[in-house]
Formats: C-alpha cells, sequence, structure tokens
C-alpha cells in the first residue's frame, strides 16, 4: 500500500470524543508506524533490563560474598510494608493493564479511571517507600543527612551508617547490604516516579480523546513501561526484605 | 545550483536542473539544529566527530612530544596524566564509538534500505543531542580539574582520585544512551524500513554490520551506563561495591566495565568492516566473495564479543579457571574475523579493481587490520599476557585496530561517500598522497610500540628508562607524520566543498540502493519509491551513464 | 518478515491487536497476588541454599505472568518477543561469568573469603613452604 508521499494517512477517529491520527511522513502504513515504534520500546526496555542487572550482579555478588552481612541487613527492613507495597505495584501493574484495554476498545473515561487509579498506586508506593526510608534513617542505617558527607579513611567509618542498635555489629560490612539496598530502591523509585508521570501525560492525552482503538500507541508503550517497574519490584522484593 | 531558494516544498516535482537536494533545500540554523533528517543529522555527527577526533589526534600528539626524552619534556605527572586520559576518553567516546554509525550509518543506512529516513527521527535528533552533551560535559570536566584515571576509570583508583571523575562519569553515561538510541534507531529501521523486494539477504553488508553493531550498543551499553553510575555513587556515598577498604571487590568494576568495554571493541570494528565490504566491492567491481559468511560472521562477532571480557583482566586478581575460560573463548572471535579478511582479499582477487583513493584506504586497511587482529591472538593466549600486559604492545595492538583500522576505513568510507553526500569530488593526487603519508606514519608510529612493548616498556608511563628512548623518538616521529597525513586529508576535503569540482552521479559505480537515489539524495531520498528486484551486488544492473552524467 | 507485513489492503487500523479479556487480567492478577503470599511464606522455611533457588523460581513465575498477560508478549510479534527474552539470556552471561569467577577464585586460593592479588602471595609464600620439606 504504497502512497506517493504526497498525502498523509489518516486513522479516522472512533466517535465524536476523539480526535484521528495522523501517520508520520515516512511510514507508509499505520502498522508500520506502530511496529516500529513497539520494536523500539522493546529494546528500549532489553536496555532497562541490562541496566539493572548490573545492580542484581553486583547483589549476587556480595550475598555470596557476605551470606551473614545480608541475611541480617534483610531482616531490619519490614518485610510486611515489603509485601504490601508488592501488592500495590501488582495492583497498579492491573490497572495500567485494564487502562491499555479500554483505550483499545475506545472507552475514553475507563482509560482515564484507570489510569487514574495507577498513578494512585504509585503514589501509595512513594508513599510507603517515604516511611521506610524514614525508619532506615532513625535507626541509622542509613542517615540520609549525612549521605554525601565524605568519608575518613582514618577511621574507616561511613558518615552515612551509625547503626546506633549495634544490629549489624561484629558482622563484615555490614553497611554493604544498606547501600545496596539503597542503591537499588532509590533507582527503581526514579522509575516509580518517571513511570507515574509518563501516565499522567497520556492522561493528558486521553482526555483529549487522542486515544482510540485505531491509535492507542502511547498508551501501549507506557504501560510496558510500567509493567517493567513492576517487574523488577518482583525480584527486589524477596532479595531485600525476605534475603534467601 | 541556487543556494537561496526560501521557500521548503520537498514534495514539489523537483526539476532537472539545480534540482533541490537535502542541502539546499532549506536554510538557517534551525533548519540543521532542529531537522529530523537523517543525513543533516549524520552531517552534524560527522563534524562533531571530526573535531572529537583533531582533539583527541592533539592530545596524542602532545603525549608523543612529552615521550621525546626518557624524563619527559612537556608535563609533570598529573598532566600527563590528564592528557593520555583525555586522548582516550575523546578518541574512544566521541569519537571511534560513535563515528561511523553516527556519521556515515545515518546518512548512508536508510539510502541502503530504500527507506525515506530513519525509523525514529526525532529518537536520532535526541541521539545527537545526547553526544553534544556527553562532549559538553567531558570538556567541563576538564574545566573542572581534568580526570586522571584513564579512559577506563578503574576503581578503586577512580575512587580516591580528588578529580572531576564524577562529571566525566556523568559524559560517558549520557554518551552511552546516544549510543543506545542510534543502536535502537537502526534496528528498528532495519526490521521495519526497508524498501520493497529488500529481503535480508539482498541488504548491502554494511547494513548487516550496522545492525550487528546496533545489538551490540543496545544490549551491552546500559551495563557500562550503571557502571560509570556505580562509580559516581561510590564517590558520592560510598556504596562500597568496588572499593576494597568498605568490603568491595576492584574486580567486579573490571567485570562489569569489560561486559561493555569488550563488545564495545567490535560496536567500534563492526560497521568499519561494513564499509570495507561495501568498498572492496563496488572497487573491485565484484560481487562479495561470501557475501552470507561476511553476513552471518558479523553477528557471530557479535554474540561471540559477549564471552570474552575477561581477557582484559589477566593480572587482575581473576581466578585462574575463569582466566581459563575466558583464554579458550577468545580465540573463537579470530575465526568470523578471519572469514572476513579472507573474504575481502578473495574479494579484490582478479576483480577490475579501480585503485582511487577509498580504494587505496581500503588496501591500507586490509594490511592494517591484519596486523592488528593477529596481534590480538597473541594477547588472546593466557601466558603471553601475562607478560605483555599494559604493555606498549597492548598499545599498539589497539591502536592497530582503532586506529589503523577503524579511522582509516572511516577516511575510506568518507572518501567513498563523500561525492554522494554533498555532490562534490576532493582532488584525489592530493587524496591518494594523503592515504600514502598516513600509512607510512601509522605504521612508524606503532611497530615500535610493538617492539617496546615485548621489552617491557609498561604503557601509561609519563618518564621511562632510557634503553627506551630510540622506539620513543621513532613512534614521536611516525604521529607527527600520522598527524600531518590527517591535516592533508583534512585540507583536501573541507577545500572540495569550496571548490565545487561536480562528482558523478554515481562517482564509482555502486549498484547499491545508496547510489540509485539522486545525487545529493532529495529530503526523502529517493523521488520514487524504489522497489528492488535484484540480487546485491550484481554489477550486470550497473548504468555506465550516470557514471559519466554529473550531478545536476 | 518482509519490510510491509500482512496487512489487508485499506487496513487503516493499528493492524490486528489481541485484546485480552478483564477476567483474564483479574486472574492474572489473583495469581500473582497468591504467588506474593507463597513468595513470604517460603521464605520463613529454611531450605538452607534451596531457599535463594525457590524465591527467584517463584518470582521468575511471577515475571513470566506479567510478561506474557500484563505485557502481551504471549501476542506479540517475534521479533519483539526475542529482543525482550534475549535482554535476559545477556545478562545471564554477565550473571555467569562473574559469579563463577567469584566462586572459583577460593579454590585458586583455598580460602573462603574474597581474595585480593595480594592475596595471592599467601599462596605462593606456602607452595615454597612445601618445597622446603
Amino acid at each position: 500500500m504504497s502512497h506517493d508521499g504526497h498525502h498523509s494517512v489518516v486513522i479516522p477517529a472512533p466517535g465524536p470524543e476523539f480526535v484521528p491520527h495522523t501517520v508520520a511522513h515516512h511510514f507508509d502504513t499505520p502498522v508500520q508506524e506502530f511496529q516500529a515504534a513497539k520494536l523500539g520500546f522493546w529494546l528500549f526496555l532489553a536496555t532497562e533490563i541490562l541496566l539493572f542487572g548490573g545492580l542484581f550482579a553486583a547483589y549476587f555478588y556480595f550475598h555470596e560474598a557476605y551470606p551473614e552481612t545480608f541475611r541480617v541487613g534483610g531482616h531490619q527492613l519490614d518485610w510486611r510494608l515489603g509485601a504490601l507495597n508488592t501488592s500495590v505495584l501488582l495492583l497498579s501493574s492491573w490497572t495500567m493493564a485494564m487502562g491499555v484495554r479500554s483505550a483499545q476498545t475506545s472507552q475514553k473515561q475507563k482509560t482515564l479511571l484507570f489510569c487514574g487509579l495507577t498513578v494512585l498506586g504509585a503514589v501509595i508506593f512513594m508513599v510507603i517507600k517515604f516511611f521506610e526510608y524514614q525508619a532506615k534513617n532513625e535507626h541509622g542505617l542509613v542517615v540520609f543527612s549525612e549521605l554525601f558527607a565524605p568519608y575518613d579513611a582514618a577511621t574507616g567509618s561511613i558518615p552515612w551508617f551509625k547503626d546506633y542498635h549495634g544490629v549489624m555489629a561484629g558482622l563484615p560490612h555490614g553497611h554493604l547490604f544498606f547501600a545496596i539496598y539503597l542503591t537499588m530502591t532509590a533507582i527503581h523509585g526514579l522509575h516509580v516516579v518517571i513511570g507515574a508521570g509518563l501516565i499522567l501525560w497520556i492522561m493528558k492525552g486521553a482526555a483529549k480523546g487522542r486515544f482510540h482503538a485505531g491509535y492507542f500507541l502511547p498508551v501501549d508503550l507506557v504501560g510496558l513501561y510500567w509493567h517493567l517497574v513492576d517487574l523488577i519490584w518482583i525480584f527486589l522484593f524477596p532479595l531485600l526484605y525476605l534475603v534467601p | 545550483m541556487t543556494t537561496n531558494v526560501p521557500v521548503i516544498d520537498s514534495h514539489a516535482a523537483a526539476p532537472q536542473a539545480g534540482r533541490k537536494n537535502f542541502l539546499n533545500c532549506s536554510q538557517g540554523f534551525w533548519s540543521w539544529a532542529g531537522t529530523l533528517d537523517h543525513k543533516r543529522i549524520g552531517i552534524m555527527y560527522l563534524v562533531g566527530v571530526s573535531i572529537a577526533l583533531l582533539a583527541g589526534g592533539l592530545f596524542a600528539l602532545l603525549v608523543r612530544l612529552h615521550l621525546w626524552k626518557p624524563e619527559g619534556v612537556l608535563f609533570g605527572n598529573v598532566e600527563y596524566n590528564q592528557i593520555f586520559t583525555l586522548h582516550g576518553a575523546f578518541m574512544v567516546f566521541l569519537f571511534v564509538i560513535p563515528a561511523i554509525p553516527g556519521s556515515l550509518g545515518n546518512i548512508v543506512l536508510p539510502l541502503m534500505l530504500g527507506a525515506k529516513d530513519v525509523a525514529l527521527p526525532r529518537l536520532n535528533l535526541l541521539s545527537f543531542y545526547l553526544w553534544v552533551t556527553g562532549a559538553v560535559l567531558a570538556t567541563l570536566a576538564i574545566v573542572l580539574g581534568g580526570f586522571d584515571t584513564g579512559w577506563t576509570f578503574y576503581a578503586p583508583y577512580s575512587l580516591y582520585t580528588d578529580q572531576a571523575v564524577v562529571t566525566i562519569g556523568l559524559a560517558v553515561f549520557v554518551l552511552g544512551f546516544s549510543s543506545i538510541f542510534t543502536g535502537l534507531n537502526f534496528i528498528v529501521t532495519t526490521h521495519k524500513l526497508r524498501a520493497p523486494g529488500m529481503t535480508w539477504f539482498r541488504m548491502p553488508l554494511f547494513v548487516w554490520a550496522i545492525y550487528a553493531t546496533s545489538i551490540l550498543q543496545v544490549l551491552a551499553t546500559p551495563v557500562l551506563g550503571i557502571t560509570v553510575l556505580l562509580v559516581a555513587f561510590e564517590r558520592l556515598y560510598h556504596i562500597g561495591i568496588f572499593d576494597p577498604r568498605l568490603g568491595g571487590d576492584p574486580v567486579l568494576f573490571e567485570h562489569f566495565f569489560w561486559f561493555y568495554s569488550h563488545p564495545a571493541v567490535y560496536i567500534m570494528v563492526l560497521p568499519a568492516f561494513g564499509i570495507i565490504s561495501e568498498l572492496v566491492s563496488v572497487h573491485s567491481r565484484k560481487p562479495l566473495f561470501g557475501y552470507k559468511l561476511i553476513a552471518f560472521s558479523s553477528l557471530a562477532i557479535a554474540i561471540i564479543s559477549f564471552l570474552v571480557w575477561g581477557h582484559h583482566m589477566f593480572t587482575s586478581g581473576q581466578s585462574t579457571y575463569a582466566m581459563f575460560a575466558f583464554s579458550f573463548l577468545t580465540f573463537f572471535v579470530a575465526i568470523p574475523t578471519a572469514i572476513k579478511e579472507f573474504s575481502w582479499v578473495a574479494t579484490v582477487w582478479k576483480g577490475s579493481i579501480a585503485l582511487n583513493s577509498p580504494m587505496l584506504y581500503t588496501l591500507a586497511f586490509l594490511v592494517i587490520f591484519a596486523i592488528g587482529g593477529l596481534t590480538g591472538v597473541i594477547l588472546g593466549a593466557l601466558n603471553v599476557d601475562i607478560h605483555l600486559h599494559d604493555t606498549y604492545f597492548v598499545v599498539a595492538h589497539f591502536h592497530y585496530v582503532m586506529m589503523g583500522s577503524i579511522a582509516l576505513a572511516f577516511f575510506a568510507g568518507l572518501h567513498h561517500w563523500w561525492p554522494k553526500i554533498f555532490g562534490v569530488i576532493y582532488d584525489e593526487t592530493l587524496a591518494k598522497i594523503a592515504c600514502g603519508i598516513i600509512f607510512v606514519g601509522f605504521n612508524a608510529t606503532f611497530i615500535p610500540q610493538f617492539i617496546m612493548g615485548s621489552r617491557g616498556m609498561p604503557r601509561r608511563y609519563a618518564t621511562y628508562v632510557p634503553e627506551y628512548e630510540p622506539f620513543h623518538q621513532a613512534s614521536t616521529v611516525g604521529a607527527m607524520v600520522l598527524g600531518g597525513g590527517v591535516a592533508l586529508m583534512v585540507f583536501y576535503l573541507v577545500a572540495s566543498l569550496f571548490q565545487r569540482k561536480t562528482a558523478m552521479q554515481n562517482q564509482w559505480g555502486g549498484v547499491t540502493l545508496d547510489w540509485l537515489s539522486p545525487t545529493p539524495p532529495p529530503l526523502e531520498n529517493f523521488d520514487e519509491p524504489p522497489t528492488v528486484t535484484t540480487e546485491v551486488y550484481d554489477y550486470s544492473t550497473l548504468d555506465y551513464k550516470t557514471m559519466q552524467t554529473p550531478v545536476a | 518478515m518482509s519490510a510491509h507485513d500482512h496487512h489487508a489492503p485499506g487496513d487503516l487500523q493499528m493492524g490486528h491487536h489481541h485484546v485480552s479479556s478483564a477476567k483474564l487480567f483479574f486472574n492474572v492478577l489473583m495469581a500473582l497476588l497468591v504467588l506474593t503470599v507463597v513468595t513470604v511464606a517460603a521464605s520463613r522455611v529454611d531450605f538452607g541454599a534451596a531457599n535463594m533457588l525457590i524465591a527467584m523460581g517463584i518470582a521468575s513465575v511471577k515475571a513470566a505472568l506479567v510478561i506474557a498477560y500484563f505485557m502481551h508478549v504471549k501476542w506479540d510479534t517475534a521479533i519483539n518477543k526475542i529482543v525482550f527474552l534475549s535482554s535476559f539470556l545477556f545478562l545471564s552471561l554477565l550473571f555467569i561469568f562473574t559469579l563463577a569467577d567469584h566462586a572459583t577464585r577460593r579454590w585458586d586460593n583455598d580460602l573462603h573469603t574474597m581474595r585480593t592479588p595480594v592475596d595471592k602471595q599467601w599462596v605462593y609464600r606456602q607452595h615454597e613452604h612445601a618445597g622446603d620439606h
């Protein structure tokens, strides 16, 4: 179905509350545009997997080197909050999947509703995360005010790791578990925030009626991103909160 | 050729005389800075990586000048460390990795596929600006006090030094994503935007090579990203995973770093292989010997490159068993690589060889790459590498690959597609002279380094014992000759843009789609969307008239 | 896989997309929540070294559910499946070689803590010592 390039392909809107979509000039068909964008996004998700993979490799490396440090360290995290957050993310993944489905079936109000619920899930997740971090701060396991203070090579103590209750006393390199915990959850949390921002952007477009059965590509892609955030947490939860 | 046409209407029927092309269809700063056209983005990349090459080359000359005397001539130790680090970091991250995919890949790949553009043009522009951001950050790191870790940022030194490691780490992270997005774009373009009839085995081998490169860019670069981030975090809040004082393991850093940086060697060299594959065929006017073997060997190299990174770590304290495995696996890279070298030579054999400047650069590549590749096999042998590790032998080896092979292939490709891109031809005599100077200068620089390396001269030192002085001085003289050759090349290439000696529509007689589009190509590359009906490199389809028709 | 994959002329939609039923999504969600409970329960029992394998096994099942159904990979094109799954393949290379190096270093040194090149001196000294006898 090659056309002469003078006219762009337009996907009509399925109803008055929707707007048509114009296919980018260098694509011949909507299918080509959809598949190209989707392949590109899968490739991007593959890079995300490998980026997090480095952190997971470090986790396994030091879990093997200092199993006791990791076991005791894991006990300092509240597994109930971890399980709750896991459930929140799983639920938000479900609402996102339903949001994409609503867009696929041209249900504008439902798309907005489910996307809104997903953002709510992201907010709840971050609030719970905040309280978790606060608890670590109080116990001196991650003292945020000292996080970037310089390391004193003479005493060999890490400024942000005070361990007020001595829970890690006698264990080799007790800070290491919390450093890895902080790094992994902070980078994951950053992805949660970015994901929530993208979903808000999707909601803006959905409110204008841009997404419908004929064109729901951005909803689909942001949905994939959100599921990836969930996917990473599925592995983080047992590794950090229930250290095997 | 009128250039002051204010109206942008790429869809208008182009008249034969003074026809519009991607260069003159619009003007002004923003028509370039905000362009989504793959060819303009490619030219911006070309300008960018050329500046990086000249800067990196300047640093190299400073390093060589300093080493004229055993006690050093120009710098103190810290400054020397900074200068060779700048040379390495600029050359690797700002020139060699992005050079061929970013410039020639961007310009040529969609043309070869018969596409109007890359699949994701906005992402393409973003890649370029990420490159610019990385370049700015790298320059900023110099202003902020420089960095002296070597381009490899090895822990624990990179964690302890008081220099701008976080800034350059950020630069590398950003450059990494520039590279990822370029690769991602090319994979999607190759899968989704091939012209009707352009089957996988009708794709030119340059496309195959860029495709294999892109796989590496997408799958390996993220690990570099997280590695430099972790180094930055180590410096900011002392995670401890790379810091032996805090229970960490510097060898883990090396694993992470080389998981990327060994495949990165092929990110650099595979596009060069692609260029050479095209050029030996066109300039020998002969279908490639072993087309499918070359195509598959690119993929094989891409896969094997993920299995051998530990051969950079033979003296790191890595387990002996891991070293056995890595050394053994390393030899497998030689097989697909040798298949390529053999196929190129077999292509030239009994061809109708045109000894013009792109072909001269190509032949120089074939010689230099044979040396670069074979010394790699020597270094892959575990016991030999224990002796040669971190000596000038290694320096000479990877310069034979990275400078001698990749930069020469880049120059070859530049000379080959220059008339296609700009519609003008450079001074052929000067080009041949420059090629000769570069070839001689290059070998004069690095053959002495092989010799002194095998005799134990360690790399990266600001001073050395007097017995190495003749080798260092020979190397420095060679570097000056090499620098002169490159300067001459830059001169006549830039001059050609002003002399405007018109090129032919199909300057060399290529039969791939890039040569079948108008020269220079119009905004969307082809007047009519092309359909492919013939096999690739079928020179019986060559229309000789296009070789004698000047650019309109 | 030609550049212009199967589509009927005049097909202005985005191609044929599988729309999963809401019931399926709900069932997947329930399975994921149940598996989360199983994860916690399994961590309460001491299986020794197998705890890690069990935890990662359950997580992998959960991940597979998310990937196959929520991310629609089950109905996606072959190339998209290959791309995403190959990221796990290449990641496993990073894991295997890095962890194998770490795990076999103790064979080098006959010691059960992390080794650095400096520690190798210890082995060499032992060797010399043995030679004295």
